[in-house]
């Protein structure tokens, strides 16, 4: 009776019979790929990289062994918050680019029908793929934990801080998994999918929450979250049980407070405590959403398998494509007037057809934009008090940055690889067009897409100009700025998009480049300073990097003190420690921009000559 | 019209396509054989510029594929073993887009691209969306893009695998109905009894070598096979039999039911000798049939089937 009751429950809850043989599958391949290794080899890189900085800057050679010692526990809060924060975001952009083609792929190779001709369901499908894939980040969390182990060492952190961190990571990142794998059933690009789960995530964990703020001020706005583990307010405390953002910050700020670690873990877990944060239901409601996200998938897969299986279009999208094509017709009349004339460049032109996020006609790009305003001007209401400051704005304009520069990479990146993918990449280039060509419609087609974000911040800076919260000079220096930032980035990942295969790599490529050149490249020479005392390279490649000369720019022009100052008594200061007026300014600023414009050619130069090559 | 000299192509230490010399004439429908992984769809790309060989060259129309890339494509027409697609635009935008693609005047397009749509009948899909066709639909869509920008060249890449019988037979009639309209045609295909109907030359491709080329009555020689015809006499097929046997150039007169098959000695067509035999001793004919040498076997003969 044991034996057979035994059977039963392994049978049931047996993990590889859970997963099936995709997971086994996956695991095969993925022990396979050189780029599984490169990851991992990366992620400790910068991880050592990051730790280090932290090490030197925490601990210094100055005084005597007795402060140093004493400053021991605090070094090791600190490494230990930067690995726990450096887990925290990286793993979560990586489970969302792994699994952003798990579903697509499938559907692409039209391998998913074949699966649903096999005993193996749609859910060990699904699970095959996500837990294959979280086992590879889950590998990369465990790289980190000898390290968090000889750190704790130093005193200062507890145990509990380090399993609810994992845990809080654990979960944050099968909820980003979870979501990309779901977009990626119905979309067969990669860079679609990854973009809708980081748009849904943001408006997850920081649109709605700030939007609620905003209509339940001003009694709920400033509620002390952040450096005070006593959180009252219920909604407050509700949203940080459902934002891994939140959160980990919490956790963190709980752990980095002056209480003892004592009467930290009886705020952290004790549920009667006066703190009422608990992570473990932070993680079980995390969990919650993954399953309900995994189980839809699940039922759409199997849809999508068994359509592809009895020889029907590839995948949902398709479909409903096709059903609002036909919707469409039936509302106009004709189906004649459908069809779009190809207009100016042919590239162009079929950049411009290919939606973002699916939908046609531009509708959701047009929807797209007026959420984007309405929230913005929502954002201008909670800040309204601050909207005259320098760091507001340089906040502001940083973020319409940050997220066109993220756009452009994503785009110019896929904009070659996706039709490689598509297998339309040989016929284009088996017409007469030139190579040139084609590398100007793509470049074109990328900075159109992306039009309506910079658009956005000439709007931001033009209003706040005539509100004489910005200097006018931002006119000049803002697009000079952009300039050179967009041709960059465009060319760059044009390049990358027309070297590599994969869309994945591409877009990852992309990214590394940025890292590289931008974090990475100064965090080690800064490092490497450290040791020579020459801090002026350091702060020269910093004075390169984009992020820092938007907050010279928009600290010397931005607030209306600055706003209101005569043009040759403006001051930006630069990361060098210079102080420079507007012309030297303007010139330093038109130096950099050329560079990266060149920089960017350069790139698109090596582009066009990559094109003939692994065409197939 | 279409030629190589020593066309070779190294992917590392594998050759795909070694010292190949081809020659297509004009108007010609140009059968290109040959098992998996034999260099036929390397040699294709290479003429149409989209790799670069290793060594040797390859011409169309005089022009160099690695030189004159851009003229090269203007010149020619390709269809790959895959479809690439944009599945978002629709039939006609999806032609529009490439008319565009290969300079075609905007006013002109719209014509243009109804007279292909005509031609490959489609017309009644134009505004159906290129991932909603089936299979014989998007391969006649390929044909269309292929004709487009109207090249004198055609290089069509298995353009029936996956087709259904009358599909086939229909893509058969529209690869005819552009040899009368004065394409050159290489084609390549595994369904070698549909290129035996339609092409006027056969390059078989062996190894990355061509092993054969010419009409498909040059191979029987190069094979040393004898022909074959079977002979029908409405009475007296004994006397037939007796009478064609006595024949110095027949190898073998044998009785199959009511037919009567001879074979000739090697190199021998004898096959008006048969008729004015018979003819000469009052037989009735009732009909004289060429056995042809099917392109099957002629393939089987002339390659080992081993795969790179």
């Amino acid at each position: 009776m044991t034996t057979v009751l035994t059977s039963t429950f392994w049978n049931l809850f047996d993990p590889f019979r859970l997963l099936g043989p995709i997971f086994d599958k996956e695991l095969r391949v993925s022990s396979r790929r050189r780029r599984n290794y490169t990851l991992r080899l990366i992620y400790v890189i910068l991880l050592t990289i990051f730790v280090t900085i932290v090490w030197l800057s925490v601990v210094k050679s100055e005084g005597s062994s007795a402060y140093q010692k004493s400053r021991m526990a605090l070094a090791g809060k600190t490494i230990i918050t930067t690995i726990v924060t450096f887990q925290f975001f990286a793993t979560q952009i990586i489970a969302v680019i792994m699994l952003s083609t798990s579903i697509s792929d499938e559907i692409y190779h039209r391998t998913l029908g074949l699966l649903m001709t096999t005993p193996i369901g749609s859910f060990q499908i699904v699970m095959g793929k996500l837990f294959s894939k979280l086992l590879q980040i889950i590998l990369l969390l465990a790289i980190s934990l000898p390290m968090l182990a000889i750190v704790r060492i130093f005193g200062g952190v507890p145990w509990n801080y380090v399993l609810s961190s994992l845990c809080i990571t654990l979960t944050a990142v099968i909820f980003a998994g979870s979501l990309s794998l779901f977009f990626s059933i119905n979309n067969r690009r990669a860079y679609v999918v990854i973009i809708k789960t980081v748009v849904t995530l943001g408006v997850l964990y920081f649109f709605i929450p700030i939007i609620t703020g905003v209509l339940l001020r001003p009694r709920w706005l400033y509620a002390p979250v952040f450096g005070n583990p006593i959180v009252t307010f219920p909604l407050m405390i509700a949203f940080l049980h459902v934002n891994p953002f939140g959160a980990i910050s919490v956790n963190t700020a709980t752990m980095m407070s002056s209480y003892s670690p004592r009467t930290m873990m009886i705020l952290a877990i004790t549920p009667t405590g006066s703190a009422y944060f608990y992570w473990y239901l932070h993680c079980l409601l995390m969990l919650g959403a993954s399953a309900l996200l995994v189980a839809v998938s699940v039922k759409v897969v199997r849809k999508v398998a068994l359509r592809q299986a009895v020889g029907q279009v590839d995948s949902v999208s398709n479909q409903t494509y096709d059903k609002r094509s036909k919707k469409r017709s039936r509302r106009s009349g004709e189906q004649q007037g459908l069809i779009r004339q190809v207009t100016g460049s042919p590239v162009l032109w079929r950049e411009l057809r290919a939606p973002m996020i699916q939908g046609g006609e531009g509708r959701n790009s047009i929807i797209g934009l007026a959420v984007a305003i309405i929230a913005l001007l929502i954002t201008y209401g909670v800040c309204e008090d601050y909207l005259d400051e320098s760091f507001t704005q340089t906040g502001y304009v940083m973020m319409f940055t940050v997220i066109g520069a993220v756009f452009t990479m994503v785009l110019s990146s896929t904009s070659i690889t996706s039709e490689k993918e598509m297998r339309s990449w040989p016929i284009l280039l088996a017409t007469s067009m030139d190579d040139w060509h084609i590398l100007m419609g793509k470049a074109v087609g990328v900075f159109r897409r992306c039009l309506p974000i910079w658009l956005l911040m000439a709007g931001h800076v033009f209003l706040f100009i005539c509100m004489k919260y910005i200097h006018p000079i931002a006119i000049l220096h803002v697009p000079v700025f952009a300039v050179g930032l967009i041709v960059f980035l465009t060319c760059a990942g044009l390049y990358f998009s027309a070297r590599l295969k994969r869309t994945t790599s591409a877009v990852i490529a992309s990214f590394g480049l940025a890292l590289f050149l931008w974090i990475i490249l100064p965090a080690v020479l800064g490092l490497v300073s450290v040791f020579t005392r020459d801090y002026n390279t350091v702060r020269e490649l910093v004075s390169a990097n984009p992020a820092a000369q938007l907050v010279v720019l928009m600290d010397g022009a931005g607030g209306s003190f600055n706003a209101r100052t005569d043009i040759s008594k403006l001051n930006f200061e630069w990361p060098d420690n210079s102080l420079r007026k507007i012309w030297p300014t303007t010139g330093l600023l038109l130096i950099y921009m050329l560079i990266y414009t060149a920089a960017g050619v350069i790139f698109a130069w090596r582009a066009k000559c990559r094109f003939r090559h692994n065409v197939f | 019209m279409i030629e190589t000299k020593n066309l070779t192509k190294n992917y590392g230490n594998l050759t795909a396509v070694d010292n190949l010399n081809l020659t297509i004439k004009d108007g010609d429908i140009f059968g290109f054989i040959g098992p998996n992984g034999a260099g036929k769809t390397t040699t294709m790309r290479i003429l149409v510029t989209l790799l670069e060989p290793t060594r040797g060259g390859a011409f169309i129309n005089g022009l160099d594929v690695t030189k004159d890339g851009k003229k090269v494509r203007r010149l020619v027409g390709y269809m790959p073993d895959f479809m690439g697609v944009y599945d978002d635009l629709k039939v006609f935008e999806y032609l529009e887009f490439f008319a565009a693609a290969f300079g075609i005047e905007r006013k002109k397009r719209k014509s243009i691209v109804e007279g292909v749509l005509e031609l490959t009948d489609l017309g009644s899909k134009k505004n159906a969306t290129v991932d909603s066709l089936s299979r014989g639909m998007q391969q006649r869509l390929g044909l269309a893009r292929v004709l487009i920008h109207d090249p004198k060249v055609l290089i069509l890449d298995e353009p029936a695998s996956g087709l259904d019988p009358r599909a086939r037979i229909e893509i058969r009639e529209l690869l005819r109905e552009l040899k009368r309209m004065g394409k050159t045609i290489m084609i390549s295909s595994h369904i070698l009894s549909e290129l035996e109907e339609i092409c006027d030359h056969v390059g078989i491709i062996e190894h990355g070598r061509l092993v054969f080329s010419g009409t498909l009555e040059e191979i029987r020689p190069r094979l040393g096979i004898e022909s074959k015809v079977r002979v029908k006499v409405a009475n007296h097929q004994k006397k037939a039999i007796e009478l064609l046997s006595a024949l110095p150039q027949v190898h073998q007169v044998q009785a199959l039911g009511d037919e009567i098959a001879v074979t000739f000695h090697k190199d021998q067509h004898a096959n008006g000798i048969v008729a004015r035999t018979l003819v000469n001793a009052n037989l009735d004919i009732i009909s004289i049939q060429p056995e042809r040498l099917k392109l099957d076997d002629a393939f089987l003969q002339l390659t080992k089937g081993i795969v790179h």
